[in-house]
């Protein structure tokens, strides 16, 4: 496929006995937005957990299968290493709490040792904050703690954190659904913006927003993925019976 | 009509419920209010008593042989400052890493032997702890001494140091830790420099609190640091400590030396009550929100 | 109301509500040209016009299918809501309208070709039917231009400007009768005329419907099925 970014065959996921994920086929392109929808225990969060090999922290974790990142397999790679190439966004903003929102941007590097000068940091958090729209709320206030925002500013400071790690691709964890529908719609916009720049994953509950703001979509259904296409093929005329029930709202 | 009689069958109804609110009330107030009575009484008595004997001398002095007049118990203070000291630097690190390695191993065996094990030792009484203290530490090193009195104050303050620092860490978000992971921070990292530093306040409560604790104990000091006439510095030689002398003061026939003891008293209180008020503090100024 | 105001940025949707009303009025330029050229072909016998105007329907219908799919993609996409759904529906009835149009400029041109002989010009002059040619053209130019401006007041005139149509429309038969009574080796081209005529009169319901369409989407009114006097009162 053109410019795959990832490249997913014959992929299995497990929690001891139990296989969640089956046989996952999937090639992900370049700056596209893939939304990755399914009802409750679909296997799509472990999906994805699994890009950045968050899955294999919980015990009895276990995954077997190829996953190629830009060509490298991915549990070939220093997992550490992998985690800076993959942004990953939570459904509950996490900004931490004893940092500035200054140190919060640049909290990868600075966990990490990578010894920054004042100069080069300036302008990450300046860089990152404005990709994350948030530059002009906080510009100001850039040495208070990140916990004094809103939900949709804490968030937009954790794309920011992601962000500033110049990865080449990001994980959003149902990003949206702990925050009001004003801070989600500037999210949206936010991830439409992004785009250009990076390959974004985004699992999603919210059908409508899988709809308005995805080039292409992914149905996962009890750990099986069902349907990949272009999200206005799945929304108009999915291919498959089970895709049609799940978003027309007649299960999950 | 009908209506008419209900309306008042209802406004009686609320009035009987409003006084019944307003009684119960009363009965919580009031209770209240007669277990806390006892705690002032305690405290306003002893002020009351000590506050005479405080003065300069008594701060700066030594105590003074039987019969002789004056006399102060400056020796004490330092000790106990010195003795509570090294147990801090005993029994806060050793505390706070088992608080963390029970905080985050929920299901290993060790984390279950070793909760176990802190409980137990938490029900020690403090006067076994410190026999035990004398046999393993005061005969092999050849006499009292006050290091011997900070292990024993340390073993009392390992459980309650490792079980705040515990719930402290418990309580912080998981998201906390998956944020910092996913950022491609290693997990040792993580745990020091994220969970820990948020945790900190939590964590320093439950060490002050501790210390409050162990201030007082006189029992494990009996046979460990055992006391001194003296002023001494050198933490290998016996003593004395603020409840020692309290405890011989008190049993002694003398009633100079009675006054000496509710002095000492006095003070115990206060640093008490200053490290409550200094957690409060800390509680306060630390607030981590989420 | 209309679809956006001067200070508010620009959602997704809001992007593709414009696109599909570029879509629309270039779809409207398409027919209207249509219209003008069968004119030009009917006025002129041009036969050689007229065959363009057959052929360019296709892509008048071609442009009808892409913008039915652009319509149904917004609504699963988007879900749209008030005027934005209203918009939306009202492009899908105006998007028939116009394929209609395109349909009646198609069927006059087919005529110029069919016709054996020429028209003769006093027909034209004593039915007046390149008047009513002309009412037509400028109606549906009015209504794109009422869909363009979101002006309803512009899109209202439009029913006044039916009565010249209908009024044509009715006395044409009576006329043509009696020119062929008197013309009777031109009774084939008499009978085109009529027909012209009466789709002509529908070029005029066409553009009522989408004037009605544009009001409702606007302002939520509908003015299907009123009488006529009240749809310009409204």
């Amino acid at each position: 496929m053109e410019s795959a970014v990832l490249k997913v065959r014959n992929f299995n996921a497990f929690f001891g006995e139990n296989h969640i994920l089956k046989n996952i086929n999937l090639d992900i392109d370049k700056n596209s937005v893939w939304a990755i929808m399914g009802p409750s225990g679909c296997g799509k969060t472990t999906f994805i957990r699994c890009i950045n090999r968050m899955h294999e922290l919980t015990p009895n974790a276990t995954a077997e299968g190829s996953m190629k990142l830009n060509g490298e397999e991915v549990y070939e790679m220093n997992p550490v290493l992998l985690r800076r190439k993959v942004g990953m966004v939570f459904q509950r903003p996490n900004p931490f709490p004893t940092m500035s929102i200054y140190d919060n941007v640049i909290a990868g590097y600075i966990l990490n040792g990578i010894k920054l000068n004042k100069q080069q940091k300036d302008e990450i958090v300046e860089t990152s904050l404005k990709r994350a729209a948030l530059w002009m709320e906080v510009r100001s206030t850039l040495h208070k703690k990140g916990t004094f925002l809103s939900g949709g500013q804490q968030q937009r400071l954790c794309i920011a954190r992601a962000l500033s790690m110049n990865p080449e691709m990001l994980l959003l964890d149902e990003a949206t659904s702990a925050l009001d529908p004003v801070s989600t719609a500037k999210i949206e916009e936010l991830i439409h913006e992004l785009k250009a720049q990076y390959t974004i994953l985004m699992v999603t509950h919210n059908m409508q927003q899988a709809a308005r703001v995805s080039d292409k979509t992914a149905f996962f259904y009890l750990g099986e993925l069902i349907e990949a296409n272009n999200t206005k093929t799945i929304f108009t005329n999915p291919k498959h019976e089970k895709t049609q029930d799940y978003i027309r709202g007649h299960f999950g | 009509m009908n209506r008419h009689d209900s309306k008042s069958e209802i406004e009686k109804q609320i009035a009987r419920r409003n006084r019944k609110n307003k009684r119960f009330k009363g009965v919580i107030i009031g209770a209240t209010i007669v277990s806390t009575l006892p705690l002032l009484f305690i405290l306003f008595y002893i002020f009351r008593q000590g506050i005479s004997a405080i003065n300069w001398q008594f701060l700066t002095h030594l105590p003074k042989p039987v019969g002789e007049a004056g006399g102060g118990v400056s020796n004490a203070l330092v000790g106990s400052i010195l003795i509570l000291l090294v147990s801090c630097i005993i029994a806060i690190p050793v505390g706070i890493v088992i608080g963390i390695y029970l905080s985050e191993e929920t299901k290993s065996k060790l984390a279950y032997y070793c909760r176990l094990a802190v409980d137990v030792l938490q029900g020690i009484p403090s006067i076994v702890i410190g026999i035990i203290i004398y046999e393993w530490i005061v005969r092999p090193m050849g006499g009292f001494s006050a290091f011997s009195g900070s292990v024993a104050l340390a073993l009392m303050m390992l459980p309650s140091i490792i079980k705040s620092t515990e719930e402290t860490l418990k309580l912080l978000p998981e998201s906390l830790k998956e944020a910092s992971l996913a950022l491609g921070v290693p997990y040792y990292k993580t745990i020091l420099k994220v969970i820990v530093p948020t945790g900190l306040g939590g964590i320093l409560t439950g060490v002050i609190l501790s210390i409050s604790r162990v201030i007082g104990e006189t029992a494990p000091l009996l046979f460990t640091a055992f006391g001194s006439p003296f002023m001494t510095t050198d933490i290998f030689k016996p003593m004395s400590s603020l409840p020692l002398i309290i405890f011989n003061y008190a049993t002694s026939p003398y009633e100079d030396w009675h006054q000496l003891a509710w002095g000492a008293s006095m003070l115990l209180i206060l640093m008490i009550l200053i490290l409550n008020i200094i957690s409060k503090i800390i509680q306060r100024k630390w607030k981590v929100q989420f | 109301m209309a679809l956006l105001k001067w200070n508010q940025k620009l959602t997704p949707l809001d992007n593709e509500i414009q696109q599909l009303k570029r879509q629309v009025i270039s779809m409207w330029e398409m027919v209207l040209s249509q219209l003008q050229k069968a004119e030009e072909a009917l006025k002129n016998m041009d036969r050689d016009l007229a065959r363009e105007v057959v052929l360019t329907e296709k892509r008048v219908n071609a442009f009808e299918l892409k913008i039915d799919r652009d319509c149904e993609d917004i609504i699963a996409l988007f879900a749209p809501v008030a005027i934005d759904l209203r918009f939306v529906l009202a492009v899908l009835k105006i998007n028939m309208n116009l394929e209609r149009t395109g349909d009646i400029a198609e069927g006059i041109g087919k005529f110029v070709m069919d016709i054996p002989q020429d028209f003769d010009a006093r027909l034209f002059e004593i039915t007046r039917v390149l008047e009513m040619y002309q009412q037509g053209n400028e109606m549906i130019i009015d209504v794109m231009n009422a869909f363009e401006e979101e002006d309803t007041s512009l899109a209202r005139k439009v029913f006044k400007k039916d009565d010249l149509l209908d009024e044509i429309n009715k006395n044409a038969a009576t006329i043509v009768a009696d020119f062929i009574k008197d013309n009777p080796s031109k009774i084939e081209s008499a009978l085109y005329i009529l027909s012209t005529i009466r789709k002509l009169e529908r070029v005029g319901d066409q553009a009522k419907n989408m004037a009605e369409e544009i009001i409702f989407y606007s302002e939520a009114k509908v003015l299907k099925h009123k009488p006529k006097n009240k749809k310009s009162e409204e």
